[in-house]
Order: structure tokens, then C-alpha cells, then sequence
């Protein structure tokens, strides 16, 4: 056991205030988020973009300035790239998807085994830093979440629709290759603000596992998805509380944390479809 | 702003390369129901689908309520609101937390950047009432992933109902339902059709059920083959030319010869 002034001890510390700021901030928009992109089946997309995003962070070590600088532009350039490739070509997306993930994450690798400098770090890089968040690098998080909040707000409907049937929606008059362009867009973005805290290989889990947990349990559009971003904001910090207490890495306990919510939901939602037939 | 609702010119469709629908020609006036006939793979469904605006034109011109249809599309809020759409299934991925009502609320909201929480109370009153006119009311609080074909076809008829509309375009509306669901169906319909004051294109295999209460039929094999009142565009002769000489009518045609060269016997099709 902790004992509790440990806790204590530990809530003090300017960078940990940080770090819980970041996990909730980033969880509630990753929640938020996400139930939209799982909805438009972009699970896969976040992950391949994910690891991908281990290039951009490259570039930025090998041209000396902040990773996050080239990060985002990559990011965007990824996903308009994804968007124009995949509308034209006849291989289905997934594979495309890979393709572009594992060529990128291959170079950065070759790049960054020939930078000596960089040999130990790279581990930094797959699991995400968050105890090295700046007080800039939070900031960013906020704007970004509030614009992306205003974006999925104004356009539910016409997400919603899209995600039904896309038929339906263009009878109605939604442009929807702008719609997923867009989409895309947000979501590199998101990816590419949140990836220092949470590392190229588990930035997706950030969108998909609290997203999918609430949709197995609600029965209403807007508590599925105020509930993902409960249940976002909420994993993060316990999970953050639960690494500082025990020295585990960040990125990997927040994510069992959302696995254990995921675990729950399964279960209720098991009982929820017993209960009406017996 | 006329009774012609919907008026199609010379409209051709390609699609990769093919012409698959090729200067087709015809107008709906107002409160008709026509029935778009033809094999598969004749160009039904894309013919609905370019009227929408879903499928890009490649000659011609589209008119709804007197307006024309943009090359890419693109149609005034407000006629687009006149303008429904009942899609041939609506498969919503597994588990969408969507609930009917909430479904039928996005029928009744214009599209373009709003506040999910705006006009509330209006759009409520809208909602209970189109379903009550299409027999969904008990449906209000299921999933949509969790109904029937059947049901699913009755909350799109809500869908449409829930905000008045000129034109409806229906793309199979009976494929996946047994006989009795599309009986149903198609009295829901009619009589939805009447009381709004719809007008109907619908594209349709079911010859018996058009013949019974269709006001016009289009015959579609690419281009169009032939039109006009089901008595006339159905008979055995202008149905040979539409599905060639095999095709065998499986609906009875009290007093009009059988074609003599069509070879199965009809007991091994049953």
C-alpha cells in the first residue's frame, strides 16, 4: 500500500498537476472524438497515423527544432494524402493504410539508428512522456480541444447521418467528401498534439477504447457520447494516479485502466441482453 | 412554382467508362406515384441516385419544383428539404447508439452547422407526430440497429414524414421484405402519399403491386424503353422488349396471351 501523504507529496509536484491536466483534457477529447471516429470505422486510421507520426518526429530531431512543429504539419499532410489515396485507388484501405504506416515507421527507425544521440530515447517516443508536458504543450491541448468540440457540435447531424448511410446523407444534401477530409484532418491533428504524452503506439487506444466502451452500453446518441468522454478523462487520471504511485510507465497503465472500463462494459452489456429475455 | 415537380432531359450517367444510363427523358406532375420498371443492373438505382445529386452527371438536366440541379450536385436548402430519399436498405453499423426518435429528428432539422440542442421542442412535437402516422410510436425508444428490415422501412416512412415534402424517391422499397411486410408497406404508403399530397418515383420488381397502384410506369433498360399508364407499359410485348424473350411473367395476365417462346414451364419455377 501507499500510505497517503505519498499522495500527497506526489499531487504537489508542478509536473505531475500537469501531467493529470493533460490526461484529462486529452481523455475527454479522445473519448469525444473518438465515438465519432469509430463510428466513421477511422479506428484503424488513428493507429496507422499513430505510427506513422514516428517519422514526423523524427524529421523535427533531425532538423534540431521542437518535434511538435514538424509533427503537426506532417500529420495534416498525412491525412490529406490518405484521404486523395484511398478515394482513388482500388486496394482497400486497410492495406493502403498499412502500407503508409509501416514504410514510415521503418524509416524513422533507419534514420534514427544512424542519430547516436537518439539510440535511448526512442522508447520516449513509443510510450509517450507525460510527465514532460509544458505548460505551452497544455495550452495547445486546450485550444485544440475547445476548437475540435466546437467542430464535432455544429456538425453532429451531418456526422451522424454519414455514419448511417452515406446514400442518405448525400440525399440530404452533406457534402461528405469534405466531411471526411475534415474529419481526417481533426483527427491528425489530435494525434499529433496529444502524441508526447502518449507515444506513437498507444495514442490510438486514447480514441478507441473509452469510444467503444460507451457505445456497448448506451442507448442514446449524445450520453454515448458524453459518456466516452467520462470515461476518457476519468481512465487518464486514475491511470496517471496509479503510475505516479507505483513508478509504472504513463502511457501503458492509462491504457489497461481504459481496458478495465472496457471489461465492465462488456459485462453490462452481457446482462443488459440477458435481462429482456428472461 | 408549377405542378411539375420533377422534370429529367436528355440525362446521361457513366460510370467507369460505361454509359449507364443513357439520355433518359421523362417528368413527373404533381401527386402521381410512378414506377420505375427494368431488369438488374438496368440503371434504376443510379437513375434515383443522380436525380439526388449522389452520382455525378455526365450530360443532361434535372429539375426539382422547377430548380435545377447543380453539376455537382448541389440543390437550395430549400427545395433539398422538399426532397426525400428511402434508400433500398439501411444496414446501420453494429450497435450505433442511435435511437429511432433521434434518427427521425435528423429528417426534420436542416442540415448545415447548427446546435445539436436548437429548436428543441418543435422538432419533438414533429418527431411524435410522424411516428404516430407511421404506426412507429411504440418504436420511439429502441436502437435503430436493433429492428426489423420491416420496421427499419417504417421509421425511414417517418423519416420522410416528419417535415413536408413534394417528392419521394424510393429505391426498391420492398427488397427483404416477406409478401405480408410489403402489403403493409405499400399501404402505409398509399395512403401517406395521399394525405400529404406526395409525389412518388419508385423503383419497384414487383409488376403486380405497380400495376395495382402506380398512375404511370418508366421502363428502364439503360435508356428508356417505354412509359406510361401500367396498362400499356406492362403488357406481355413491351415487357418482351424490356427483359428480352426468356423472361416468363409470373403474375397471372387474365386474357392476355402468354409469350409462346418462353420455354420453362412455370410449375419448376414455383
Amino acid at each position: 500500500m501507499v500510505d497517503p501523504s505519498a499522495w500527497l507529496d506526489l499531487l504537489a509536484l508542478p509536473a505531475l498537476q500537469r501531467a493529470l491536466l493533460a490526461g484529462l483534457l486529452t481523455g475527454a477529447l479522445g473519448g469525444v472524438l473518438g465515438s465519432f471516429a469509430i463510428l466513421r470505422q477511422l479506428a484503424f486510421f488513428s493507429d496507422a497515423l499513430g505510427h506513422a507520426a514516428l517519422l514526423g518526429l523524427t524529421g523535427g530531431i533531425l532538423l534540431g527544432v521542437d518535434p511538435t512543429l514538424v509533427l503537426l504539419p506532417f500529420a495534416v499532410l498525412f491525412a490529406v494524402g490518405v484521404h486523395h489515396l484511398t478515394r482513388g485507388s482500388r486496394l482497400p484501405t486497410d492495406a493502403l493504410l498499412n502500407i503508409l504506416y509501416s514504410s514510415s515507421l521503418a524509416l524513422a527507425v533507419l534514420v534514427l539508428s544512424r542519430i547516436r544521440s537518439y539510440r535511448g530515447g526512442i522508447e520516449q517516443l513509443l510510450f509517450g512522456d507525460i510527465l514532460g508536458v509544458s505548460w505551452l504543450d497544455l495550452g495547445l491541448i486546450l485550444v485544440l480541444a475547445l476548437a475540435v468540440l466546437s467542430y464535432l457540435l455544429l456538425t453532429c447531424r451531418s456526422q451522424i447521418l454519414l455514419s448511417l448511410d452515406e446514400g442518405l446523407a448525400l440525399s440530404r444534401g452533406i457534402a461528405a467528401e469534405r466531411h471526411r477530409l475534415t474529419l481526417l484532418v481533426v483527427l491528425a491533428v489530435v494525434v499529433a498534439i496529444s502524441i508526447k504524452a502518449m507515444g506513437v503506439l498507444l495514442i490510438s487506444a486514447f480514441l478507441v477504447i473509452p469510444a467503444c466502451s460507451s457505445r456497448l452500453v448506451s442507448r442514446h446518441f449524445s450520453h454515448y457520447v458524453l459518456l466516452a468522454s467520462l470515461l476518457g478523462a476519468g481512465t487518464a487520471v486514475m491511470g496517471l494516479l496509479v503510475s505516479g504511485a507505483f513508478d509504472l510507465p504513463s502511457g501503458p497503465a492509462v491504457v489497461v485502466t481504459q481496458l478495465l472500463a472496457f471489461l465492465v462494459a462488456v459485462a453490462l452489456a452481457a446482462m443488459n441482453r440477458r435481462l429482456p429475455a428472461g | 412554382m408549377a405542378d411539375r415537380v420533377l422534370e429529367v432531359s436528355d440525362l446521361s450517367v457513366r460510370r467507369q467508362g460505361a454509359t449507364v444510363v443513357d439520355r433518359v427523358s421523362f417528368r413527373l406532375e404533381a401527386e402521381t406515384d410512378t414506377a420505375l420498371v427494368g431488369p438488374n443492373g438496368a440503371g434504376k438505382s443510379t437513375l434515383v441516385q443522380a436525380i439526388l445529386g449522389i452520382v455525378p452527371v455526365s450530360g443532361g438536366e434535372v429539375r426539382l419544383l422547377g430548380q435545377r440541379l447543380g453539376p455537382a450536385g448541389q440543390l437550395p436548402a430549400a427545395i433539398r428539404e422538399q426532397v426525400a430519399y428511402l434508400p433500398q436498405t439501411l444496414t446501420p453499423p453494429g450497435r450505433l447508439p442511435l435511437r429511432v426518435d433521434e434518427f427521425v429528428a435528423l429528417g426534420w432539422h436542416r442540415i448545415g452547422p447548427a446546435l445539436p440542442w436548437r429548436e428543441r421542442r418543435a422538432c419533438r412535437g414533429a418527431v411524435g407526430l410522424a411516428l404516430e402516422k407511421t404506426c412507429c410510436t411504440a418504436l420511439a425508444g429502441r436502437l435503430l440497429s436493433e429492428l426489423s428490415i420491416g420496421e427499419r422501412k417504417r421509421v425511414l416512412l417517418a423519416f420522410c414524414v416528419v417535415r413536408p415534402r413534394r417528392l419521394l424517391l424510393l429505391d426498391e422499397a420492398q427488397a427483404g421484405l416477406d409478401v405480408r411486410a410489403a402489403e403493409q408497406f405499400h399501404a402505409l404508403l398509399f395512403s401517406l402519399r395521399r394525405s400529404e399530397g406526395w409525389t412518388i418515383l419508385q423503383v419497384s420488381h414487383d409488376l403486380e403491386m405497380v400495376r395495382r397502384t402506380c398512375d404511370a410506369v418508366l421502363c428502364l433498360n439503360r435508356s428508356l424503353r417505354c412509359s406510361g399508364h401500367p396498362d400499356h407499359a406492362l403488357n406481355p410485348a413491351q415487357l418482351e422488349r424490356l427483359y428480352g424473350t426468356a423472361w416468363v411473367p409470373y403474375h397471372h395476365n387474365h386474357g392476355l396471351p402468354q409469350p409462346q417462346a418462353a420455354a420453362p414451364p412455370t410449375e419448376r419455377l414455383i
